[in-house]
């Protein structure tokens, strides 16, 4: 199954908002270890009234996904399809606080009725009285990969002929706290380039990255999405590297066709043990892309959003590219991602 | 009555987060629902909270709130009607 | 895509039961599991009657026999075992299968109870490693030996049909061979104090399509079903319990929580169902209604019923008085419902209901039938973000 991408939008730590920005001028290493999402000014695209109520990854989802629709021309997707590692947070830890100061009582429904996964879906669909299907997948770090997996497949069904498929998640001063003191986060003193990382933990990133996708090309059209693969567990190297010479041959590619490699290094030596062993074996050109991002549940769908820039651009940026190498001519950029060494996927996305 | 009107303009703004609108903004005779202000059934609720929370009155049936909140004025008048 | 796809095994545990046998025998009954809340810790416990798990998590851990998880994964691992066991299946490994569940809580019901220790600095974090969606998933798979397609869907109170919706579509696109669905939700603080600020709960035991309804009662559960090709089906010589014939999603697009009140997304979703199973409304001999007893969803859904079958609406009930509403599980309990209608050629009453609906002009079953031929049933499940999803189960 392949599939285009006709209009995409991304929100993220960098100013990827605006499409002119392309990550210059950055050193090779993540610039902080809380990487929050540079805003854009919501109201050109949510009416004052609705925004009220809406916490940030609510309005970040929103906006994105709108921009993303307007870049592929389109009024309407035929399906809306969501992924979020963990969803609508902030509203979550806010009626919890609440339901816990207050003794359960006296409580405000604003708050719970957001905390909902599916929210950030349910109000793309009421904003843009799209009745088509609607799902959210909450799979951790696999859940924009299954987003795309059903988008691509109601799209192969000829179910749809537009669907717009995003990958949302958050950070929250909370979640940090509970990311940091369970040992997740790499220390500020301890940020180094992802690629000579020799400490514990990561960058914690947040962001939204949102495509609007059909199964032919279009004038807008800016890349194809050649295949993609989700793996509950990897043993070692090896079998990542078989895995991947299968995914391949799926796509109708072999491993020397790949021009880059974006990988999933997220900084931690233990967790990245596997894949770093995987990208020296592999003897391809690796950009490391949480180097931008940081990592999240959805990281991947800032992956996705890089790849398919860098191939009509034509250009990658410096800071995820170790030794200053030069890569030229890129026809396919392959994707290979993971989270705590637990579930690993592989995406491919090709010039068209 | 004013200064109860003044103080529920201010716990609405909070409440409801309407953060681009100033007191004075708001008519207390114009419809809070609908037209006016344009409020929404989770507002509803959340007035209904309000009223318990800072006025000690309880709404038990949600189909009451309607008339009750119909405007700032008909809140007020509720609220020195069944403040105990 | 003409591959037929066949349900050879369920599994349920819920406030009716803690199998599928025990919970015919609470249907044909018309023995409701709602009550008083015995197990969950919460400030409403004297005021609210909910459809609970007649069993502490202690019991569940025993029960399930695969150590130390929470409430969610426990649950959900009963009802999938029961599943897989009564699909007969020797080898998981033998064909591609995959397991795609279900749920809105997911690890909040851990949460919830360490969260103020966590809040305050002490050390107790240990909730991360539960808390998300997707992990009870995994957990549950890796105890059942699945790992070709494994994932969660988060829809509300869709959810579960959408997860079998999707298996089907998996089988239908020659992906999977075999895949376990459905959901699991169970009761939490969280949801009983979000619902009662949405001020849908009934202090009482629910009434759904009664006109007097005051709202819902919250229950907890889990359900699976496990689909097979028509090919597999045919080459394992396997006991059908029911096709998976229609099945269909869409989006109200109205409201963040209420529904339309023409019902516009439940018409579409039915629609839709029907077009997939290529079946006239005519056909239906049951509904399972989503029914929850609040005053919008039982009109909206009503509305839409009266719209889609031209005012000849057939007999149809909500069986929620029985198990109470069990957000995310719902589809997939109510779906075992549904099999157990066909298979027994039974309609399940809509229990607590005596009062016609000023609005409809249509009542629902209200006392169990028997020995009616039940071959075609649709089921309706609508959530939050106006998410609504239809099933369509056939007899063969």
């Amino acid at each position: 199954m392949t599939a285009y991408i006709n209009g995409l939008s991304c929100i993220s730590h960098h100013n990827t908002i605006d499409e002119n920005y392309f990550f210059e001028n950055l050193p090779p290493q993540p610039l902080n270890n809380k990487l929050l999402a540079t805003e854009p000014v919501y109201k050109e695209y949510i009416p004052a009234a609705s925004m009220r109520r809406m916490s940030h990854i609510i309005k970040m989802g929103l906006t994105a996904g709108l921009m993303s629709m307007k870049k592929a021309r389109s009024e309407k997707p035929d399906a809306i399809i969501i992924g979020t590692g963990i969803g609508c947070y902030q509203d979550t830890d806010t009626f919890l606080c609440s339901m816990l100061d207050n003794n359960e009582q006296l409580l405000t429904p604003t708050a719970f009725i957001q905390s909902t996964h599916n929210t950030v879906g349910g109000q793309l669909a009421l904003t843009t009285k799209c009745n088509g299907t609607n799902f959210t997948y909450v799979h951790q770090n696999l859940s924009f990969e299954y987003a795309l997996l059903d988008s691509m497949m109601l799209l192969n069904e000829n179910e749809a002929s537009t669907v717009l498929v995003g990958a949302i998640d958050e950070i929250t001063p909370s979640l940090f706290e509970l990311f940091y003191r369970t040992d997740r986060i790499k220390k500020t003193e301890d940020l180094q380039s992802i690629w000579n990382s020799t400490s514990k933990g990561y960058s914690l990133g947040e962001g939204v990255a949102f495509f609007n996708i059909s199964s032919t090309a279009t004038p807008t059209t800016q890349a194809k999405i050649t295949g993609v693969k989700c793996k509950q567990h990897i043993e070692n190297s090896d079998e990542l590297i078989h895995e991947t010479d299968l995914f391949l041959r799926s796509c109708g590619l072999q491993i020397n066709q790949i021009s880059l490699v974006l990988s999933g290094n997220c900084g931690d030596e233990q967790m990245d043990k596997k894949i770093s062993e995987f990208n020296k074996k592999i003897n391809l050109p690796i950009g490391y892309f949480k180097t931008l991002c940081g990592e999240y549940f959805t990281s991947s769908g800032f992956a996705m959003w890089l790849a398919s820039t860098i191939i009509k651009k034509q250009v990658i940026p410096q800071a995820i590219l170790p030794d200053n190498q030069i890569v030229s001519n890129i026809q396919h950029i392959l994707i290979v991602n993971h989270y705590h060494d637990k579930q690993y996927s592989l995406m491919c996305i090709s010039v068209c | 009555m004013n200064d109860l009107i003044e103080t529920l303009k201010a716990q609405i703004i909070e409440q409801l987060n309407l953060a681009e609108l100033k007191p004075e903004d708001i008519d207390p005779n114009a419809p809070l629902f609908g037209d006016g202000l344009g409020l929404d059934s989770i507002d509803a609720l959340e007035l209904i909270v309000l009223l318990e929370k800072h006025h000690g009155i309880k709404i038990q049936d949600p189909k009451d709130a309607k008339a009750i909140f119909a405007s700032l004025q008909s809140m007020a008048d509720y609220i020195i009607a069944n403040k105990k | 895509m003409s591959t037929k796809v066949y349900i050879t095994g369920m599994g349920i545990i819920s406030a009716i039961g803690d199998s599928v046998e025990e919970t015919l025998q609470s249907l044909s009954s018309s023995k409701t599991g709602v009550g008083k809340i015995n197990h969950l810790e919460t400030f409403h416990k004297d005021t609210f009657v909910v459809g609970e798990v007649k069993h502490s998590n202690k019991e569940l851990i025993e029960i399930a026999g695969i150590g130390n998880y929470n409430r969610t994964t426990l649950l959900g691992f009963i009802a999938a075992r029961e599943a897989l066991k009564k699909a007969s299946i020797n080898d998981i490994k033998e064909v591609r299968t995959g397991f795609i569940s279900s749920t809105t809580i997911a690890g909040m019901c851990t949460t919830e109870l360490l969260y103020k220790d966590f809040l305050e600095g002490k050390n107790n974090t240990n909730f991360i490693d539960s808390h998300f969606c997707g992990v009870s998933t995994n957990d549950i798979a890796k105890h059942l030996g699945i790992s070709d397609y494994v994932t969660t869907i988060s829809t509300a109170c869709s959810s579960a049909a959408n997860a079998i919706m999707l298996g089907a579509r998996l089988i239908k696109n020659n992906i999977l061979d075999r895949v376990i669905v459905g959901g699991v939700d169970p009761l939490s603080k969280f949801t009983l104090n979000g619902f009662n600020t949405l001020m849908i709960l009934d202090k009482e035991w629910c009434k759904p399509f009664d006109e007097n309804r005051k709202g819902l009662n919250l229950g907890e559960g889990a359900a699976y079903l496990v689909l097979e090709s028509e090919k597999l089906v045919k080459e394992k010589n396997k006991n059908i319990l029911a096709q998976l014939l229609g099945y269909g999603n869409a989006n109200d697009a109205f409201h963040q929580t209420a529904s339309s009140p023409e019902g516009h997304g439940a018409l579409l979703a039915m629609q839709k169902a029907f077009k997939v199973a290529g079946i006239n409304p005519g056909a239906i001999d049951y509904i399972n209604a989503h029914g929850t007893g609040t005053p919008n969803n039982d009109s909206s859904e009503g509305i839409a019923m009266q719209t889609l079958f031209n005012n000849n609406v057939p007999k149809f009930s909500s069986t929620k008085a029985f198990t109470g509403h069990t957000l995310a599980a719902a589809a997939a309990i109510e779906s075992v419902i549904s099999i157990l209608a066909i298979q027994n050629n039974m309609i399940f009453p809509c229990l607590n209901r005596s009062a016609q609906m000023s609005d409809l002009t249509i009542t629902p079953v209200d006392t169990l039938e028997k020995n009616i031929p039940v071959n075609y049933v649709l089921s309706n499940s609508f959530g939050f973000g106006g998410n609504c999803s239809s099933l369509i189960f056939s007899k063969n």
